[in-house]
């Protein structure tokens, strides 16, 4: 017996009129309409089968005061707590129940609380959502049996030492507001109160500092929402205290072997002119690896520092944007004998490009690596929503993906050199971690 | 209206007539210790939770001693505040809410 055919498969017939099979409709545009109490709503309509809306509020660290320092993180991990409508029980198992989720990201300028579920459950999330950014109770005992998460979270973040290096780098750049640890201090676990965290609440959680954001859903429901029940607390809130940068240094000296440094000046702010420029110099000089295990041919800090030493390393730029302030430098990985070599021979690396040293063909080649990084942060709806939001929130527009390419596009090479030449000249701040006996100080660089 | 005063006549009656206001206890204090009571205690503020534990405390010596409190000191019925009730309704509500929740 055969189990094969001899004759060979008919062909089909290719028809050129055979109706092309549309996956989904076409995404609509992205509408954005500021509200006159000034709640920014925005929502794309891409007939996703999925729909994600993200409440975006200027509330993160930055707003917090020496007294209640901590109650951002707190209110971070106090998402699920009893709210005015629901239980905590009921949040969590309805929430479960339709298959989303509800998640909160903070950054130590705002804070994003985020649902997903299928379209057709938008109605049960949303009202979730709305109680829980605008009427959460804090109930004293459940704000107590919440603290010990604090000290779990904080355990499982600083298991990566970037995390404790950045908080100090902030401490040691900024005499306020941006000085403000993401993480909860010690001394501050289960100190933290229920009144502690309404009064943030009230003072921050306000409309004209809030952005409603969704993507799978219409323009016009997302707009009765908002006008129906995110209307609790107008007024600006609180105003929060302008970044003062100063430029300082922390070192914790531990037993590590690995020595990790990082040094700053102040860069640019979100939307000012230089940003972009601050944004190429970082991919000219290398920002993180783009083929694993590759050798980081483009990125001119690594080739810089392989020079000075055959030990392992990792180099990189390292560039943040706040709303009235930014960071700007290199953050080194070495072992700790050459600690010093390492960091001096990025800083010289730097210095070439300062002084000129740096073609056209780098720039071109940063601006592509800068443009596909961003591009692609954009592709998942989770991206898209955090990008809008942010957006959203500091500026009350969007800028679509090709203007931004295209701003990015317009950055001169004489524009990277003066965010070098910046660099080199502005006042620094340095946070080191690790075995410091060969980590030179800020007055040896 | 009217039902009701009588109504609150013979409560009145009883609560003397129970007499654990004579040892100086409140309603609240008297309650059987189940689940329900024991987390509607864990979330009472600290300072009612302190005064439970005095008149408690009061009650159980005057019980040894085989006393009770002079009639001045006698707590009267319209003091008498159910200071537990809202939190043992919320704990009740919510244990519910479960048992509703894990039937479905």
């Amino acid at each position: 017996k055969r189990f094969y055919s001899l004759k060979v498969a008919p062909k089909a017939p290719l028809s050129a009129t055979a109706p092309k099979v549309k996956l989904s409709r076409e995404s609509q545009d992205l509408e954005i309409t500021k509200l006159p109490n000034g709640l920014v709503i925005a929502s794309l309509e891409n007939f996703s089968p999925t729909t994600r809306i993200g409440v975006f509020i200027k509330a993160g660290s930055r707003y917090e005061t020496t007294s209640n320092l901590g109650t951002a993180h707190l209110l971070r991990l106090a998402s699920n707590l009893t709210t005015k409508g629901a239980s905590s029980f009921r949040i969590t198992r309805g929430i479960e129940a339709v298959g989303g989720s509800l998640s909160v990201h903070a950054t130590r300028e705002k804070m994003a609380y985020s649902v997903e579920c299928l379209r057709n459950y938008v109605d049960t999330v949303m009202e979730y959502l709305l109680n829980v950014t605008t009427a959460p109770e804090f109930r004293p005992w459940e704000v107590a049996d919440l603290q010990a998460k604090l000290k779990v979270d904080k355990a499982v973040a600083f298991q990566n030492p970037q995390v404790g290096v950045l908080e100090n780098l902030h401490a040691a750049a900024y005499k306020n507001a941006l000085a403000n640890p993401l993480y909860c201090p010690d001394y501050r676990v289960g100190k933290i109160t229920s009144e502690q965290l309404h009064h943030f609440v009230q003072n921050n959680f306000t409309s004209s500092r809030m952005a409603l954001v969704g993507i799978g859903i219409k323009h016009s429901t997302l707009k009765i929402i908002a006008e129906q029940f995110l209307n609790i607390r107008g007024g600006a809130g609180a105003p929060g205290a302008k970044a003062v940068y100063r430029g300082g240094e922390i070192r914790k000296q531990t037993g590590d072997s690995l020595v990790h440094a990082a040094i700053v000046t102040e860069g640019a702010a979100v939307g000012s002119p230089e940003a972009n420029a601050f944004s190429v110099l970082q991919y000219v000089l290398g920002a993180g690896p783009l083929v694993k295990r590759g050798s980081r041919v483009t990125s001119k800090l690594i080739q810089g520092v392989a020079k000075a030493t055959n030990h392992p390393f990792d180099v990189s730029a390292f560039n943040v944007n706040y709303s009235d302030s930014g960071l700007f430098g290199i953050y080194t990985i070495a072992q700790a004998p050459n600690a010093g070599e390492v960091i001096k021979a990025a800083l010289n690396q730097v210095k070439a490009v300062a002084q000129g040293g740096v073609t056209d063909a780098d720039v071109t080649t940063a601006k592509n690596q800068l443009k596909a990084n961003f591009l692609m942060s954009v592709e998942t709806s989770k991206g898209l929503l955090n990008e809008i939001g942010s957006e959203s929130l500091v500026s009350g527009t969007h800028t679509s993906p090709s203007v931004a390419a295209q701003k990015i596009d317009s950055v001169a090479t004489a524009d990277v050199v003066n965010a070098a030449k910046k660099f080199m000249s502005g006042k620094k701040s340095m946070a080191a971690t690790g075995n410091l006996g060969n980590t030179p100080f800020l007055d040896e660089l | 209206a009217g039902g009701g005063r009588i109504i609150d006549t013979i409560r009145k009656w009883y609560y003397n007539a129970a007499g654990f206001n004579k040892l100086g206890l409140m309603r609240d204090d008297t309650l059987h210790e189940d689940d329900d009571v024991k987390e509607a205690l864990k979330r009472l503020p600290e300072h009612l939770y302190n005064e439970r534990v005095f008149r408690i405390k009061r009650a159980l010596d005057l019980s040894l001693k085989h006393q009770i409190l002079p009639r001045s000191q006698w707590v009267k019925y319209e003091e008498d505040h159910h200071y537990l009730e809202p939190y043992l309704k919320e704990v009740i509500r919510e244990r519910r809410e479960r048992e509703a929740w894990n039937k479905k």
